[in-house]
């Protein structure tokens, strides 16, 4: 078992290898390197003219390698690293395969280098992956430099109060309790925007947040009762007027880590995220877990 | 529940403590004054000039003859006279709300139902009726666009004078509405101004080419219909007024509320009554008062003047029609809105079944509530020709307003050193008067009306006293407070190295 991460010199940064390194060493396994290249003509073409685009790809694998090796070197000595190439027609099929070959216990993937830092930016190679990828992913925001406290502080289910995202809650309970890690569980519930009809007020909103926040204590708090979570873990709801501000709400700390769950239509498991975990995931602040349905 | 052992007056004239409503975080916390004159104003003229003048003058012109300009001035009148009293009201109330929320605070139990009787009365009719002449004018559009038009069959109700099986396009609006709003659609603020402005541009394409054809002799027989038909023609248009009250609710988030708010209201009121009186002017003078109430113009009004004027031409109508298809969609999903979350703060006080309370989870909406309402209305506008009740929606809107102008006046005798922010001016000549106007418009309403709402009236209140009354969250001495506490916050940390491997998820291999 392994952790992969996905890694192109020059492109993605350095933020998912710090994240990959803590990932290895909290779970203990060895770190796979994953750089995706692409693939060249399969077909013998006239005077080989593609024998240098070959070589720049063979280049680039070896060029991303080295760096991705000096930086891990740096990071945390003795941790057993493999480096792997992938020739692909693109970046996420690449990943894709080399995630259904090394079966990787979860795939990390840095932030889109256009948005702004501290946050989790999707580019196109992670949406696609988090729309098919059979192994839990996770994203690191971007100019992610790793914790403080050197890994693991604490994991945060993000639970909307639905029986079908239960397996989420379950998942991280399980995760924590064998990583030794604190969890806490928490409801988003965020303000729908002010509209103006006659004689009803601005306020209506509110009142539907307020509701809405009720509801999502009494669902947490059933967590409890029914056994899904031990009693030591932290229960939240948290509203905002957007998801932006619920986001900041939640009060983070150093080393966190958030889970979504996420549920693919069909039988078959995957991550298939939504439109309610992509609004989390790009207002996260820290890490991104993302299991699949 | 069994009933409370309290008396049934003191039931029905219980108050709901004010208490305001605690939000979590910062979702609840008060605005900045912010808002000033200008704005106010444009704020209560985009949410009064609505889908009512592109219906009303095939109404109210029959109704008035050419002196229906005047009872534009009696009808904006009566709108801004209450929309003052209800800026007292709402800044007298520290909670802002409802008017349906006001009344429970302030009069009772029994008077906030009726107040809601009203506010159900008035939504649910506007909606339908709203949507059914957005069908009138999508047919007016699919016309002159492709030269087809959706069957009479399906765009008449069958009970009408020229029965069809239902009206389609109608239903479909609705529907469309609901799933907007279950998910959690709203009109912002720049969606907001974008109507308007269509609105606006639409009503002023109108005017400019209804003066073309304008002639004074359709002015002839000014006063034919008389004083009892200038104040029909107002009742009938009351309802074009509705939303003025926008501006009354923004008190505190407004700069220096004594000064601003009322020059907001009058403000927007001139602006408002200048627009429809411009528009009916024009109108006027394109046609012989009697032509309005024509069968062709009871469909897409404003568009058929255009197109007779032009001689068949089809562009100006074909551009007012979209811009009512546009505008109305809007409007249709506001009202629609606000009917919901009418529904459910009658739900969370317990005098509607908890189902209407209910939030989705997922969608973050109040769902069942939306699919019964939608479910309501969509039978309504496809089954009843509810565009000649635009009178109920007037009557309620009256009512409710009258209650509001009782209700400053009760406040102010009851708790004289309550802190408003403001203050009706002349009081207590302006609330009386307030009351006296508006009873005035009511009093020109049909009796058929007064009948119906009577009828609904009694309906509501005969639930209240069956069902809502037993059921009242005040019942249990409670005041719909929720608790802020989180059970099992515990902060318990502790990190230690795991002792061997893990897995993120759990694995085929581990036990």
């Amino acid at each position: 078992m392994t952790v992969a991460v996905g890694y192109l010199a020059g492109k993605s940064g350095t933020s998912p290898l710090y994240l990959a390194v803590e990932a290895a060493k909290t779970l203990k396994t060895p770190l796979a390197v994953v750089t995706v290249v692409p693939r060249p003509w399969m077909t013998p073409s006239l005077g080989r003219v593609d024998a240098e685009y070959a070589e720049y790809a063979e280049q680039l694998a070896a060029k991303s390698a080295k760096q991705a090796q000096e930086f891990i070197d740096k990071l945390a000595d003795g941790l057993e690293v493999s480096y792997h190439k992938v020739a692909h027609r693109s970046t996420s099929g690449g990943l894709l395969e080399a995630a259904s070959e090394l079966e990787p216990e979860v795939l990390i993937l840095g932030s889109a280098s256009d948005g702004s830092l501290g946050q989790v930016v999707i580019g196109s190679t992670a949406d696609r992956l988090l729309h098919s990828s059979p192994v839990p992913m996770a994203i690191s925001p971007r100019g992610y430099r790793g914790s403080k406290a050197g890994g693991l502080t604490r994991i945060t289910a993000a639970y909307p109060g639905t029986p079908e995202a239960l397996h989420v809650v379950e998942r991280v309970a399980a995760l924590g309790e064998r990583l030794r890690v604190p969890m806490r569980v928490i409801t988003f519930a965020v303000r729908g925007r002010t509209m103006y009809p006659p004689e009803v007020g601005l306020r209506a909103e509110d009142s539907i947040l307020d509701q809405l926040a009720a509801h999502a204590r009494e669902t947490l708090a059933q967590l409890k009762t029914d056994g899904a979570v031990g009693n030591d873990v932290e229960l939240d709801v948290v509203t905002g007027n957007g998801w932006d501000e619920a986001l900041d709400a939640a009060d983070w700390q150093d080393g966190d880590l958030l889970a979504i769950g996420t549920s693919p239509v069909g039988g078959i498991a995957r991550v298939f995220l939504g439109s309610r975990g992509s609004k989390i995931l790009r207002h996260s602040p820290v890490p991104v877990l993302v299991l699949p349905g | 529940m069994t009933a409370p052992p309290l008396s049934l007056s003191q039931q029905l004239f219980r108050r709901r403590p004010v208490i305001g409503a605690p939000v979590a975080h910062g979702a609840s916390d008060h605005l900045k004054r912010s808002i000033g004159t200008f704005q106010l104003t444009m704020f209560g003229v985009g949410a009064t000039v609505g889908t009512g003048i592109f219906i009303v003058l095939q109404q109210a012109v029959p109704k008035a003859g050419p002196a229906v300009l005047v009872s534009f001035v009696i009808a904006g009148i009566a709108a801004g006279l209450s929309a003052i009293c209800y800026a007292e009201m709402a800044s007298s109330v520290p909670v802002s709300g409802s008017t349906y929320s006001y009344a429970y605070s302030t009069m009772g139990e029994v008077v906030a139902m009726g107040v809601a009787a009203c506010l159900l009365l008035e939504y649910g009719v506007s909606m339908s009726a709203t949507s059914i002449g957005w069908s009138g004018y999508l047919n007016e559009l699919l016309n002159n666009l492709f030269g087809f038009q959706i069957p009479h069959a399906l765009t008449a109700a069958p009970l009408g004078e020229d029965p069809g099986i239902m009206n389609l396009p109608a239903m479909i609006l609705i529907i469309m509405c609901a799933l907007l709003l279950i998910r959690g659609a709203s009109e912002s603020a720049l969606v907001n101004s974008i109507m308007v402005i269509i609105k606006l541009g639409v009503l002023a394409l109108f005017v400019a080419i209804a003066f073309t054809a304008f002639t004074t002799d359709h002015f002839a027989g000014f006063w034919d219909k008389g004083f009892a038909g200038i104040t029909a023609g107002a009742s009938t248009i009351f309802f074009t007024f509705i939303g003025l009250d926008a501006v009354s609710t923004a008190g505190d988030e407004v700069k220096n509320p004594q000064k601003t708010m009322p020059r907001a209201i009058i403000g927007a009121l001139v602006v408002v009554t200048s627009i429809y009186i411009l528009v009916a002017f024009a109108g006027l003078g394109t046609q012989s008062a009697d032509d309005f109430g024509s069968d062709e113009q009871s469909e897409a009004g404003l568009a058929v003047i255009l197109q007779n004027i032009l001689h068949g031409q089809t562009w100006a109508a074909t551009v007012l029609s979209a811009g009512a298809v546009i505008s109305i969609f809007s409007v249709t999903l506001v009202v629609m809105y606000g009917q919901t979350r009418i529904l459910f703060a009658m739900g969370r006080d317990g005098l509607l079944p908890p189902m209407f309370a209910k939030v989705n989870p997922r969608t973050m909406t109040p769902v069942n509530n939306t699919i019964i309402v939608a479910a309501i209305t969509g039978i309504l506008a496809g089954f009843v020709p509810l565009d000649y009740l635009w009178d109920l929606v007037s009557i309620g809107t009256l009512v409710a307003f009258i209650t509001v102008s009782i209700g400053v006046i009760i406040l102010r005798v009851r708790e004289p050193d309550l802190p408003r922010a403001f203050k009706v001016p002349g009081y207590p000549v302006t609330p009386v008067l307030s009351v006296i106007v508006c009873g005035w418009v009511l009093w020109g309403l049909p009796r058929v009306t007064w009948l119906w709402f009577a009828i609904w009236v009694v309906v509501v209140l005969a639930f209240y006293f069956l069902w809502g009354r037993r059921h009242s969250a005040l019942n249990d001495g409670g005041d719909g407070y929720i608790p802020g506490q989180v059970p099992g916050d515990d902060d318990v940390m502790f990190v230690e190295e795991p002792a061997d491997h893990h897995f993120v998820t759990k694995h085929k291999d581990e036990p």
